[in-house]
């Protein structure tokens, strides 16, 4: 009876340390929290699947460069807004070693392919299937700008909504001095 | 049992497997829109699909009318929307798949209720052991002198 009680114990104690551990190991949205305090944090790392093409993409391959990762769906009307001068300013910023790159939320994916043509959005989109990249970087809905230095950090600031151009270039700006 | 009544209750639980195994056999090859959106969820709303509007969901019904009129069976249609190309992940499954970890929540509630009727059941046994009689204590002198002097008073 003494081990049985010792026993159960013992799994109610490792229990409440797992849960501990991944309280304290999980970013639970505190990128977008700490960027709009200002802070400059290290970018969640995530390797998805492509939109448009088979293969996947990993945000590490892009270290080195400064990326603007946008997150979108097709049916977000201020996505569809964004989307031109989003358009013009990856064209823009290409030979500055600036990347784009879309990440479609939650979407069959022949609707997103669908929105990439009908868009003709130049530069690449991952699939976060079951959102799980948004849960880690603190996305509330779409469109979410935010901007990652060349050293791999997120730099402030985060846009939240319809991304007006001049905000864009300021992010651009911010993450290329960095 | 007789041999002929062996043979009889053989050929009535093949019946029964058959007309258990049918129907399921047909939906799997052939699922139908309703079934298939009533076992899946919204992955942004949770709430199933049959009872979703939710953008996502709407994008689910129509794949999978895609699906079923390409003739992909039940398994193929969700193992695409779960897995690639669609990647939606397991969010969008109503009740777990009944393979690979998934197994496990059909198996451990039944493991849980084996395992707590094994352990009502040792309690059980232990509980209604006999118990062996504590030896008799022979008394003093004096104390049985006590007694019969009582139980003489009783008797006279």
């Amino acid at each position: 009876m003494r081990a049985l009680r010792l026993t159960a114990a013992v799994a109610v104690l490792a229990l409440l340390g797992l849960l501990v551990w991944d309280v304290a190991h999980s970013s639970g949205g505190k990128v977008a929290r700490d960027v709009d305090k200002g802070e400059i944090v290290k970018a969640p790392t995530f390797t998805l699947p492509l939109v448009a093409s088979s293969g996947k993409l990993s945000l590490a391959s892009l270290r080195g460069k400064v990326v603007v990762l946008n997150f979108w769906a097709s049916d977000c009307v201020p996505c569809k807004q964004e989307q031109s001068e989003l358009n013009r300013l990856a064209a823009k910023y290409a030979s500055k070693g600036v990347v784009f790159l879309g990440i479609d939320e939650i979407e069959v994916r022949s609707f997103a392919q669908r929105y990439l043509a009908h868009y003709k959005v130049p530069y690449k989109s991952v699939a976060d299937g079951d959102g799980s990249i948004a849960g880690k970087f603190g996305v509330t809905g779409t469109p979410e700008t935010f901007f990652i230095d060349k050293l791999g950090r997120v730099v402030p600031p985060h846009i939240i909504a319809t991304a007006k151009p001049s905000a864009v270039e300021a992010g651009i700006e911010r993450a290329l001095s960095a | 049992m007789t041999r002929t009544a062996l043979k009889g209750t053989v050929v009535l639980l093949a019946l029964a497997a058959l007309v258990v195994a049918a129907p399921a056999a047909a939906s799997e090859q052939h699922p139908s829109q309703a079934e298939l959106e009533a076992i899946l969820v919204c992955p942004s709303c949770h709430v199933p699909l049959d009872e979703s509007n939710s953008s996502v969901a709407q994008q689910m019904k129509s794949f999978i009318a895609t699906r079923i009129a390409a003739g992909d069976t039940r398994s193929e249609i969700v193992d695409e929307l779960v897995g690639p190309p669609n990647n939606l992940g397991t969010a969008v499954l109503g009740v777990p798949r009944t393979h690979g970890f998934d197994l496990v929540a059909w198996v451990l509630p039944f493991l849980g209720i084996a395992l707590g009727a094994l352990a009502i059941g040792a309690g059980a046994w232990r509980w209604s052991r006999v118990r062996s009689e504590p030896a008799a204590v022979p008394l003093d002198p004096e104390s049985e002198r006590t007694v019969d002097e009582a139980l003489a008073r009783f008797d006279g």
